[in-house]
């Protein structure tokens, strides 16, 4: 079948390259998944620096011939820039100041200067204020801009399913890999265990272990690998219980190849082709659930910027429809690319040509 | 097949006794539980009545913060708490006798044998003596001197001042063995009487759901196959992703922004099973149906588009791996017709994955619909599951966790009857 493939998709000079290679070119032909990808990409690096592109502090600032960079140091006191306000300097009204006064003092503000946790305390912030130049997409019921909070939480729910879903799999690869190839008394004590584990209501589990211990980002991806590494086991179990029947492994056994080097060297290869294509779409699931779980106030603790706890504001304020469609879209097309994404990948993977007669 | 079924189910046991024993744990180490919300209720109820008298010196002994041990012990018994916690599981299973109607008895030192009031017989009051030994062995007569055979006593404390305490009881057994699931905390009624009327609201969505998921679905990938590369299939693709990207609550809430009247379009209710009951009351009959489908329309669309892609796709993928198959080609060669090729060949094969899926959906309606209710504030059973977990009302958990195990085994039986249905060269063995 590979054969058959390669004929019908390759020219001549592809005929050498590895599997990896044609997989990624095949890929690339994909334009819906090979475009979101790139973007996708690009949208998660710079999200590492958000704090220098949307904040409330500037990223550089000159006071008195002195050079400060708030952005990246923190707090610094309002008075300290010559600002008569009680705690942190604000940095907005400060520029609008120097520049009415024309004071030699400059300040860089970021593209977005509204932080995602500045709520209604500091000075100029109101509760649901409709979308507009100020605010793209308006402010939330503690005043914080619900614009900037949507790309921290993008950030977020990107790390947490992205961590959540290679812990989860390197957990379900080991324990499916070892079930499916040693089969007998390990494969039935463990189908066993996640038989009752995959019959307990999960929901109900993550919340009274909430209730517990306070979560944090990595506890909550502790919970969560607890309650998810099963669904994995499933596949890979599967995988590793028909590989281990074939020549190739009987071969390596009869030339007196250890366990090891079977599971990692020969077996494991040819079994991750359908776990791989599987993950975008466990990022999609984890993306998911983590949303969920901020809805129901089980997620990450609060002022963490998350799209579920902005929905869930929404859903009580009915008529403050931004604060719906602001977290459902930005889920929406986050979900929609890294789908395209399992699609593409799905089809680089395993393409099937479907020839049909009529 | 019946044995087939038979280890089928033989099987469900030991899956059913560890998922319930592991639940009954948890909820008994998870903090906040019934006892330790009595102890509160009953502390705070000390605290007020401290406030205002000053008789309370009996109840609250240092402001108010430490219960009386007699009380304690009260409460603990009421929710079943003095008993070690593998007891506790056996009494709820119905495998371990349940202790009831049972009243405190004390002996002195140098008493061994009193009389107690136990209740009424016949309209007549109840007393038994209970005669005590040197080793503390009780032994129970009825008032005519014979032994009683209803009646149980043991001694629980022998304090310091060798007085002896402990109760009399009768024994009963029931739990879920006998169909007895206990008595809600928070609503103070049977379990099955909270849950029956919520379990058939979540029903209706859930059973209303598959089928319409069932019934779109199937022609949509039959249609997707066989048009596979055209602009329907492309444009049928983008709805079909869209919907896959956000989850069915999520987008439940933006149709209840857009036609539930708050922003744009006032078309639907914004929530609730029916109309409020005074309304609901003076409707006729084709005025309810009307109403109830007024309310259910926006929560069954958002219950059935999580599952429309799935569904779909693998109609779709599963129709054209079958059109590409040799046998399919044959059927060609030998002259049948299109149609009979399509509709008598290769569907007949490709719905088998499909048919095996519908024990899991089942599954599925109530894991998933607890968000929905939540949306759409409809008070159905994944509902009442999740405020049972905030409440820690346990025996409504337990149930819940029971019922869906008992659907997770009808589901599985009912995917394997689809799947023989579909599916003749399927034998049970």
């Amino acid at each position: 079948m590979m054969i058959f493939k390669k004929k019908n998709t390759s020219d001549k000079d592809k005929i050498s390259l590895s599997i990896i290679k044609k997989r990624w070119l095949k890929f690339k032909t994909m334009k819906r998944g090979y475009y979101s990808f790139v973007i996708l990409i690009i949208l998660y690096v710079i999200s590492f620096c958000l704090p220098l592109l949307i904040n409330n502090r500037p990223v550089l600032l000159s006071y008195g011939g002195s050079i400060y960079f708030p952005a990246i140091s923190g707090y610094v006191p309002g008075s300290q820039f010559g600002q008569d306000v009680p705690g942190e300097a604000n940095y907005r009204k400060l520029k609008e100041d120097w520049k009415n006064d024309e004071s030699e003092n400059w300040l860089i503000m970021p593209l977005y200067p509204f932080s995602p946790f500045e709520d209604i305390t500091v000075q100029g912030n109101a509760m649901f204020e409709q979308p507009s130049k100020r605010h793209f997409l308006g402010t939330d019921d503690t005043g914080r801009d619900v614009f900037a909070r949507l790309c921290y939480a993008f950030n977020i729910s990107i790390s947490f399913a992205l961590v959540l879903a290679v812990i989860n799999f390197f957990i379900g690869i080991s324990i499916g890999g070892a079930m499916g190839y040693f089969g007998g008394k390990f494969d039935l004590i463990f189908q066993r265990i996640i038989e009752i584990w995959s019959s307990l209501p999960m929901l109900f589990v993550i919340i009274i272990i909430a209730s517990i211990i306070t979560p944090s980002f990595f506890i909550l991806i502790f919970i969560y690998t607890i309650v998810n590494w099963i669904g994995i086991t499933y596949y890979m179990r599967a995988e590793f219980y028909r590989e281990k029947a074939k020549d190739y492994v009987a071969a390596a056994l009869s030339m007196g190849q250890s366990n090891t080097k079977i599971i990692f060297k020969h077996i494991l290869p040819n079994s991750l082709v359908p776990i791989i294509t599987f993950f975008p779409f466990a990022v999609v699931g984890y993306i998911t659930a983590l949303v969920g779980l901020d809805f129901l106030g089980f997620g990450m603790p609060p002022p963490t910027p998350s799209w579920g706890q902005m929905l869930g504001v929404g859903l009580q304020n009915m008529s403050k429809s931004w604060m719906v469609f602001a977290p459902v879209g930005a889920q929406f097309l986050t979900l929609l690319m890294v789908v395209f994404i399992g699609e593409g990948v799905r089809e680089a993977f395993d393409p099937k040509v479907y020839s049909r007669l009529r | 097949m019946a044995t087939y079924f038979l280890r089928r189910m033989l099987l469900m046991i030991p899956t059913f006794i560890g998922s319930t024993m592991l639940v009954f744990i948890i909820l008994q180490l998870a903090p906040g539980g019934p006892l330790e919300q009595a102890i509160q209720r009953v502390q705070m109820g000390a605290a007020a009545q401290g406030e205002g008298g000053g008789d309370s010196a009996d109840i609250s002994s240092g402001g108010g913060t430490a219960l009386p041990e007699s009380a304690m012990n009260e409460l603990k018994r009421y929710y079943g708490f003095d008993k070690p916690i593998w007891a506790r599981y056996l009494i709820w299973l119905g495998l371990y006798p349940r202790e009831i109607r049972y009243r405190e008895i004390k002996f002195e030192s140098d008493e061994f044998e009193i009389e107690k009031r136990v209740g009424k017989l016949n309209g007549q009051v109840w007393k038994v003596k209970i005669h005590r030994d040197e080793n503390d062995e009780l032994t129970i007569y009825e008032s005519d001197g014979s032994a009683s055979e209803t009646w149980y006593a043991h001694i629980e404390k022998i304090t310091d001042a060798d007085l002896h305490t402990g109760i009399v009881y009768q024994r009963e057994i029931s739990g879920i063995f006998t169909g007895d699931l206990g008595s809600s905390y928070t609503y103070q009624t049977p379990v099955t009487e909270v849950m029956k009327p919520r379990f058939k609201i979540s029903m209706f969505f859930g059973l209303t759901g598959i089928f319409l998921t069932y019934i779109i679905c199937i022609p949509l990938g039959i249609r997707k196959a066989l048009s596979h590369g055209s602009s329907f299939d492309f444009v049928s693709s983008v709805v079909i992703f869209i919907a896959y990207s956000v989850p069915g609550w999520a987008m439940g809430g933006v149709f209840l922004v857009l036609f539930g009247g708050g922003s744009y379009w006032d078309i639907f209710p914004l929530g609730g099973f029916h109309s409020p009951v005074d309304i609901w009351e003076g409707l006729s009959l084709w005025g309810k149906i009307v109403d109830q489908l007024h309310h259910a329309i926006l929560p069954i669309f958002a219950w059935s588009i999580g599952s429309f892609a799935t569904l779909t796709v693998l109609m779709k993928n599963g129709l054209l791996e079958n059109l590409s198959q040799d046998y399919i080609r044959t059927s060609y060669a030998k002259g049948l017709s299109e149609k009979r090729v399509v509709w008598l060949h290769a569907i007949r094969n490709s719905v088998i994955p499909i048919a095996s899926g519908i024990g899991h959906l089942i599954g599925i309606v109530f894991a998933g619909s607890y968000f929905i209710e939540r949306v759409f504030n409809i008070d159905g059973f994944g509902k009442m599951g999740f405020q049972a977990v905030l409440d820690r009302d346990y025996p409504i958990v337990l149930a819940f966790l029971v019922v869906g195990v008992l659907i997770r085994l009808v589901g599985n039986i009912l995917s394997d009857i689809a799947l023989a249905t579909v599916d003749p060269r399927i034998r049970f063995k």
